[in-house]
């Protein structure tokens, strides 16, 4: 391999679209969520580079390591977070209908790698060994058993209908009938809701509930630990914001990069002043009740959706319905 | 499997420091999962010697001290002990002042309660109704700032009556404060009734049936939610509650949504009686003349504060100072009720049910003296003359705190020393 | 019109706005809910407090009660006479003995302090928490400030005074001062 094809691939990692591109896409949204949050409850909000010097704050602090906790997973956990956050970004088509790297299957590799951050939120609190960070760790993965599964099946069902496993080639799929993707609204409601678990806000912001177990998972952690597990929430809300809007709304992706980027922008701003405009709408759900909800309301609804692609699917391939 | 004896499960303390609470006290809980299975209550972090100080000072100064019990109900306690030391000294204090210190009342009444729904929000995850109502409170203490010169601790009473009058126009500005806060109030009713994750959170939630309220003895809308019809103002009126029209809110509910429902109404309630209030309030002076000492006596006042039923109990010696103050505030009639509440409830509804006696925990908590390394802290690291230790464990004695107090206000211009030499020589 | 419930409470007839025949009823039946009644039928019961008891207003009913016979008095009035709220209780530093006010009252709102003193020599009280559950912190405020006995109440977190307050030595007496809690304490020294 050339030496200046190394280069590209490592400025494509870690500058553009990759890790200083995503972490600035990531303080943006981080400040459009906030901003739009205090907008809408008749707050002032904070300016534009609030959340820019939040993590600059934080990595000049101290970090403190509890004498209890398990020094490596504790270090470690962070780190996880934010580098499976990163690099599930790597597969999701963002301005053309060819993401940075894909492969057939990329689509279960992007929706696996949005799982770890979560499982570290698991590891961090748990190897904490605090009762607030255990409880909360407990919480994390008691809900993410509840809200992966209307997830998976709301993305895999589109995924079905193209009849590829590939994010690419999903979104390719739908340009060219930009129809077929209205059959899958419902599974944009189910997924931004799961979303919602994932990221975990407010309804189903449980493991991390304030005024119960003060900050869950994250309670030890400080300094530069903590900047890396907020800024891995961050670019997880901005990946998922990107798998939504590649899975379910591939339009405008052939008017070339410029446009195409704007439009991408545009998309990822519509799902998070969604996800914004649902925490300002709900009180927080206790983890029986979320859990109910995922699987007595979601999970049917997902299998809803499922079957109507299975239907679709299944018409096309008989030629009664031509999109 | 016979009944374990030891319960096994993770203590977890929420407190003395903890997000849930805003002022210091402590629940252990001890958790199965997310279920609670026994919890414990200790309280006593807020102790500041209000009733042994009581002690020390006249009644005027009483007076104020006693005001600063709480920010919040500071009407309420400062109202009930004058109203039982003017019962001592049989003095009857001008129907004008009665009606005044109602409508301070009342308005103390609505603010509490804008807080409290802005409170419970907050402890359930809901934000935006805690931003929304804490927005709207503000009328209502502008309104009190306007009438009385303080958002909190109005000073308003005084020994014989009141201080401040209320003018025509700040008659007019009430009644408009009052109508905005009342559609206001009914937007939150509609909020409360309509939100069904907020419905969700607190229906069903913190159970308290009608015989237990009235068994372990809970007051005011704690109570009242669980159809227990007990409201001082109706039972045992004090001022001139007996001439207003009023309805006591009651619930069947029993659990938190029943004590959100009878706030919100509660409200409505307190918004007609001030506008009764305004409508008749008699003319007149506002304060007759005190005299400095209280002949020897006893007398017991209760007041219907937000939170409930407040007792003070003053005895008087003939001196100009008390030789007695007693307070038991609500919350430490309501504060045995919530480890009830929290038996069999979720680790997620312990904040909300907490909050929902209201607490008022620097109420419940009055005195003893703070000294010894408390003093050291409370004054914010200040450093004391012969702490000169300062890095080590540094300790004041008291009557170093007491100086340190004199001269930190004589700094500002106000000389305690000199103040206490004119009160009791008599001048003014 | 002679000693009315009104004239009693030094309070002259005036015209009142907002009232109704009813209200009006309501208001004077509450005055007239007899507290001299109520004193007559503590008095007939019990003929120890002849001459102890005294109305101080309406709804208000002192009455002193000697401390052996106390707790035959105390549950009459809570089970039979329908004083069912415990408003608080009240301790009193009263120089030779301790003195503490049971503030009863019943729902219509009258209220009837039974005080009961105790020699400093021997402060103990029973515990009335099987009557009033809520009492316990009551209870504890007099172990606490006062230095009162308290027989039968259960072993618990101290109240109000923090864990570490020097033994013996209890802030509401007369005889205490501030600055004893500088004096140098066993406990204190021992940290």
């Amino acid at each position: 391999m050339h030496w200046s094809s190394i280069l590209w691939a490592l400025f494509q990692i870690l500058i553009f679209p990759g890790l200083l591109f995503l972490v600035a896409l990531a303080l943006a949204a981080e400040f459009v969520d906030r901003k739009l949050y205090a907008r809408l409850q008749n707050r002032l909000g904070p300016p534009w580079f609030q959340p820019l010097a939040d993590l600059i704050k934080l990595l000049a602090k101290q970090e403190v390591v509890p004498d209890l906790a398990d020094k490596f997973m504790f270090v470690v956990t962070p780190m996880f977070a934010l580098t499976a956050a990163v690099t599930a970004s790597f597969y999701i088509p963002i301005w053309s209908h060819q993401a940075l790297c894909s492969f057939p299957g990329d689509v279960i590799v992007v929706l696996y790698l949005l799982t770890i951050p979560t499982i570290t939120f698991f590891l961090g609190g748990w190897y904490s060994r605090s009762v607030y960070s255990m409880i909360g760790a407990a919480r994390s993965i008691m809900q993410l058993f509840a809200y992966e599964i209307p997830l998976f099946l709301a993305i895999l069902a589109p995924a079905l209908l193209a009849g590829t496993w590939s994010l690419s080639g999903m979104s390719l799929f739908y340009a060219h009938r930009p129809l077929l993707s209205l059959l899958n609204l419902l599974g944009l409601a189910i997924a931004l809701v799961a979303l919602l678990g994932k990221l975990e806000r407010v309804p189903f912001d449980a493991p991390e509930a304030e005024t119960e177990i003060v900050a869950g998972s994250f309670t030890e952690y400080s300094g530069r630990l903590l900047a890396l597990f907020r800024l891995a929430i961050d670019v997880e809300m901005v990946v998922g914001a990107s798998l939504l809007a590649a899975v379910f709304l591939p339009f405008g992706m052939d008017f070339g990069p410029v446009a195409g980027f704007g439009l991408y922008l545009a998309k990822i701003l519509a799902v998070i002043s969604m996800l914004s405009l649902m925490r300002t709408l709900f009180a927080r759900l206790r983890l029986d009740q979320m859990i109910n909800f995922c699987w007595q309301i979601a999970a049917p609804l997902a299998f809803v959706q499922l079957m109507a692609d299975l239907v679709a699917k299944g018409t096309i391939a008989r030629g009664v319905m031509i999109p | 499997m016979g009944k374990n004896p030891e319960p096994r499960g993770v203590r977890v303390a929420i407190g003395p420091q903890h997000p849930a609470l805003k002022e210091p006290e402590s629940f252990s809980v001890l958790l199965a999962g997310e279920k609670i299975l026994e919890s414990g209550v200790r309280l006593g972090y807020n102790h500041r010697g209000i009733e042994k100080a009581c002690e020390e000072r006249t009644y005027v100064q009483d007076l104020y001290l006693i005001e600063r019990i709480c920010g919040i109900c500071s009407h309420s306690h400062s109202t009930a002990f004058i109203s039982a030391v003017e019962e001592i000294a049989g003095l009857e204090i001008p129907r004008r002042a009665k009606y005044l210190r109602m409508l301070i009342g009342e308005l103390e009444r609505v603010h509490s309660h804008l807080l409290w729904l802005g409170v419970a929000g907050h402890e359930v995850g809901f934000d935006t109704l805690l931003m929304y109502t804490w927005r709207d409170r503000e009328v209502v203490m502008d309104l009190l700032a306007a009438l009385t010169g303080n958002r909190v601790n109005y000073g308003v009473n005084t020994m014989g009556g009141v201080r401040r009058d209320v003018s025509e126009d700040q008659k007019k500005q009430v009644l408009t404060a009052v109508d905005i806060l009342e559609e206001r109030t009914k937007y939150y009713i509609g909020v409360a009734t309509q939100e069904t994750t907020l419905i969700q959170r607190l229906s069903g939630v913190g159970k308290l049936n009608h015989e237990d309220a009235i068994h372990l003895g809970a007051v005011g809308p704690t109570a009242r939610a669980s159809s227990v019809k007990r409201d001082v103002r109706k039972d045992d009126p004090y001022l001139a509650y007996d001439e207003i029209p009023f309805n006591v809110v009651t619930s069947d509910h029993n659990d938190i949504y029943g004590r959100a429902v009878v706030r919100c109404l509660e409200l409505m309630e307190s918004y007609n009686m001030i506008r009764f209030i305004i409508a008749n309030m008699p003319e007149g002076p506002i304060a007759v003349k005190a005299p400095r000492k209280v002949p020897a006596g006893e007398a017991i006042s209760r007041y219907e504060a937000p939170r409930g039923e407040d007792v003070h109990y003053v005895r008087a010696n003939g001196s100009e100072k008390p030789e007695r103050v007693k307070v038991r505030a609500p919350t430490l009639a309501n504060v045995q009720v919530v480890s009830h509440m929290l038996k069999d409830g979720y680790l997620a509804d312990l904040p909300i049910v907490v909050a929902a006696i209201d607490p008022c925990f620097s109420c419940t908590d009055r005195m003893i003296a703070v000294a010894g390394d408390m003093a050291a802290i409370n004054m914010g690291g200040t450093a004391f003359p012969g702490c000169a230790d300062a890095g080590s464990k540094a300790r004041a004695t008291w009557e170093q705190v007491r100086q340190h107090g004199i001269e930190f206000y004589r700094r500002r211009g106000v000389d305690f020393a000199r103040l206490n030499e004119t009160f009791t020589a008599g001048g003014r | 019109m002679g000693e009315t419930p009104m004239s009693r409470m030094g309070e002259t007839p005036m015209s009142r706005t907002g009232e109704t025949p009813v209200s009006r009823w309501i208001r004077w039946s509450k005055f007239m809910a007899n507290e001299e009644a109520i004193l007559k039928d503590l008095t007939g019961r019990f003929a120890f407090l002849e001459g102890k008891g005294r109305v101080a207003r309406a709804r208000r009913i002192f009455v002193e009660v000697p401390a052996e016979k106390w707790a035959e008095v105390f549950d009459y009035a809570v089970t039979q006479a329908g004083f069912t709220i415990l408003c608080t209780i009240t301790g009193l530093d009263l120089g030779e003995s301790f003195g503490a006010i049971y503030h009863l009252s019943k729902v219509e709102g009258e209220v009837l302090n039974l005080q009961v003193n105790i020699p400093k020599a021997k402060p103990e009280l029973q515990t009335i928490i099987g009557y009033f559950p809520a009492a316990e912190l009551y209870e504890r405020e007099l172990v606490d400030l006062l230095g009162v006995q308290i027989l039968g109440l259960p072993p618990g977190h101290r109240y109000p005074l923090p864990d570490d307050f020097p033994q013996g030595l209890y802030p509401l007496r007369k005889d205490f001062k501030a600055e004893m809690l500088d004096a140098p304490s066993p406990e204190r020294q021992a940290k």
